[in-house]
């Protein structure tokens, strides 16, 4: 992977930080080819559908080097395209499915996202009321779904739909494949507090897809919601303390060079962050163990999960402190979300706007994928066997 | 509990605000977010409404009571609605006015006070700068007699209604190498030649609020306009700072209260897994939790608004309410945003302004290490 990235990066690589953000995503467009091209784009998949047949072990190593020189593994969308959706139709799609899709969605023409909230079905997913009905040979889409992430960049969306309205909850849901250029589908960005527009609502109003773009069985969308969900997780347990000691690097150097590391106070608080990270690699070394050992992502995903985004938070806001003043005005390179989403990208100099940036999205890492309250309730029920 | 802090008068008065509030800011407050700054339609509209000038004795046009009650009162409904307007209606009607009021030359308070409470005139209060912020002993910009004038150079930083400010009180260095000690405050007219503003700063909250860099190159200020007496400038603003400071306790408290009530609202209405948020009994706990700190803070709050109202509140009582309540500020509000799930990310939700506006007040007006420091000075340490 050295290899590669020598041969492909320039020699005066600093990553995509060192980039103004036109930069970065123009950058992330041509590396996606280059990716391609090599075959690393969907290193799981196996090579007769154009991926690179990695084993788990060296789908991480590849992560750690993407992670380490700071470059993308591919573009936005594509956690939605090839991490969630095209692991899962691996998995569960028909062979005719995975024909037509896996090869559009390498060569960049579908891009996807992820219809899974709504207004009123966040933590309590399973409580979502868009409706799917059969008419003829096409599903009718009705319902609205909202935070969806990258919704404004993608033009087919997998959709959570009631196919069973008198089923229990859980047991009346289908995973639909539904192309997004059609006048039943209207995407509507919002406005974040970070002042960025990444997430979107999306309303369905009598749109259609075909009978056959039905993920798994037809009423059994939840056990597909669910795999497709944990595949998230392997590869995050080994990158994420990576990124966030590459972050809590950057926030030492900008403490030596402002003064703040004199003060006792904020000393033991870096030292604290310190302690914080290392904690978090040593928890995602013991994931990745179990999940190199073949064990699916379990109910310890969750410790993971509540960590990371307790401890973001916390280092977050002592970046604020340790900016003083400036942490009070938005100045400079604004983090792009070109190689993660959680943390500013490697090589990004240590402006007050990155900070601040990445503090604000860090508020919304206890909210989503699950909020604190319910990794808690999950670590309650499925780790101490509390009851429900 | 009920306060007793406030009689019939400050009620009444109390009405009169909320009224103002609905009829002339709630129809236009996200349109200044958008404009990034305050109207002067809405400070004239404050100023029919006798708003402005609380500090401000009759015969210039104000309406001073000598009651602090009145400001407070004030500060609780404006931060109700978001903490720019506190903040800018408190810079300008309870914080410079006193400066102008007890230590200004008879010129200036007859040319200025009549127009600042009318809102024909916009005050700001210049201390801050690129290189002077808690540490007011290191202000650079100088201020050297010229003549019957003093002629000030240097620049200044964070400065409320700094972008729409027609008279700005500014602390200027008169002795060299003197610290604190060697610093002097003057009044200087926005239309003074040599002096300029620099962009609106974007901030992380309050975008209703034009915070800017002020510029001052060889701007003339008649003697006259020297506020207070000669290299006296920080002992006169210890003086004020007190009321500054009980003011944002104050406000951090009203705003926080405000949205627990509102997040009580949404988690009432708001259900997930059969039942509302709030019945769950941790998010139940939580409220508890929040609404008995918003309880107790209040109770110490109320008897430094009384102690100032009587004139002994401490400059150690204000340090601690100051701080004290930005803290809880800040961390109800965290919570208010994490009981709104993904919703409290979105700027659309009042939740995710509220926390976006707050994060300064730990900073401003001395912050909360400073307030530390005030306290342990205090304790002998």
């Amino acid at each position: 992977m050295r290899e590669f990235l020598a041969a492909e990066l320039p020699a005066d690589w600093r990553g995509v930080g060192a980039l103004d953000a036109e930069a970065a995503d123009a950058f992330a467009e041509r590396w996606r080819v280059t990716l391609f091209e090599h075959g690393f784009l969907a290193p799981s998949w196996p090579s007769e559908y154009g991926g690179a047949g990695l084993t788990p072990l060296e789908q991480v190593v590849l992560a750690e080097e993407f992670a380490r020189v700071g470059v993308p593994t591919g573009i936005q969308n594509d956690v939605f395209s090839i991490v969630m959706i095209g692991n899962t139709l691996l998995h569960w799609g028909t062979e005719e499915q995975k024909q037509h899709f896996l090869p559009r969605i390498l060569s960049g023409e579908d891009r996807w996202c992820q219809g899974y909230s709504e207004p009123g079905a966040g933590s309590d997913l399973a409580g979502l009321s868009t409706r799917a009905e059969l008419d003829g040979d096409e599903w009718i889409i009705n319902g609205q779904k909202i935070w969806t992430s990258s919704g404004h960049l993608a033009n087919w969306i997998f959709v959570l739909a009631r196919t069973d309205p008198d089923a229990p909850a859980h047991s009346g849901i289908s995973l639909l494949l539904v192309p997004m250029d059609q006048p039943g589908v209207e995407v509507r960005p919002i406005r974040n507090m970070s002042g960025d527009s990444d997430f979107n609502e999306v309303f369905f109003t009598d749109a259609r897809c075909p009978r056959e773009n039905v993920v798994g069985e037809v009423n059994g969308g939840w056990k597909v919601a669910m795999t497709l969900l944990g595949y998230e997780r392997g590869e995050a347990a080994a990158t994420l303390p990576i990124m966030f000691r590459t972050e809590l690097d950057r926030l030492f150097a900008l403490a030596r060079e402002n003064g703040a590391a004199e003060d006792p106070v904020l000393r033991d608080r870096l030292a604290d962050a310190y302690v914080g990270v290392e904690v978090m690699r040593f928890l995602g070394m013991s994931s990745l163990a179990r999940f190199l050992e073949g064990h699916p992502p379990g109910p310890d995903a969750a410790v993971s999960k509540l960590y990371w985004s307790e401890y973001h938070q916390k280092v977050t806001e002592l970046a604020l402190d340790v900016l003083d003043v400036e942490s009070l005005v938005v100045q400079g390179r604004r983090p792009t979300n070109v190689t993660m989403f959680q943390t500013d990208d490697v090589g990004a100099p240590n402006d007050s706007a990155s900070w601040i940036t990445t503090a604000m999205i860090s508020r919304s890492g206890t909210i989503y994928a699950g909020t604190s309250e319910i990794q808690k309730t999950i670590i309650g029920e499925k780790l101490l066997g509390l009851p429900k | 509990m009920r306060r007793n802090v406030y009689d019939d008068d400050h009620e009444v008065f109390r009405q009169a605000v909320r009224e103002f509030v609905r009829r002339e800011v709630l129809p236009h407050v996200d349109d200044w977010a958008v404009d990034k700054g305050l109207p002067r339609s809405f400070w004239l509209a404050a100023g029919r409404q006798g708003l402005l000038g609380l500090e401000i004795p009759a015969g210039y046009g104000g309406s001073e009571a000598g009651d602090f009650r009145f400001n407070a009162v004030l500060m609780e409904e404006l931060a109700a609605v978001n903490m720019a307007l506190p903040s800018c209606v408190g810079i300008h009607a309870d914080i410079v006015p006193p400066y102008l009021v007890h230590l200004a030359s008879p010129e200036v308070r007859s040319e200025w006070l009549p127009r600042l409470s009318t809102g024909e005139a916009v005050a700001a209060m210049a201390m801050t700068e690129p290189g002077a912020g808690s540490d007011l002993g290191a202000v650079a910009t100088s201020a050297v007699p010229d003549g019957d004038h003093y002629r000030i150079n240097g620049s200044k930083t964070f400065i409320t209604n700094g972008h729409t400010a027609d008279l700005i009180v500014v602390a200027a260095r008169t002795t060299p190498d003197a610290g604190p000690k060697g610093l002097t405050l003057f009044a200087v007219p926005a239309d003074t030649p040599g002096f300029g503003r620099g962009r609106k700063l974007d901030k992380v909250g309050q975008p209703e609020s034009d915070t800017a860099e002020l510029f001052f190159e060889d701007v003339r200020v008649p003697k006259s306009y020297m506020i207070g007496e000669l290299d006296r400038g920080f002992m006169h603003m210890m003086t004020w700072l007190p009321q500054e400071r009980l003011s944002a306790a104050v406000t951090n408290l009203a705003h926080a209260r405000q949205m627990v009530d509102e997040t009580l609202r949404y988690a009432t209405e708001r259900t997930a897994f059969g039942r509302p948020v709030g019945a769950f009994q941790a998010n139940k706990f939580l409220f508890a939790d929040i609404v008995t700190r918003l309880d107790v803070t209040q109770a110490y709050v109320d008897q430094c608004v009384l102690a100032h109202t009587r004139g002994e509140l401490t400059p150690v009582d204000a340090a601690k309410a100051k701080w004290w309540t930005a803290q809880v500020q800040n961390e109800v509000l965290d919570h208010c945003l994490q009981l709104h799930g993904g919703a409290g990310y979105m700027n659309e939700y009042r939740i995710a302004r509220a926390w976006r506006d707050a994060r300064v007040t730990r900073i401003w007006a001395g912050s909360n290490e400073i307030m530390k420091e005030i306290i342990g000075r205090d304790l002998g340490l």
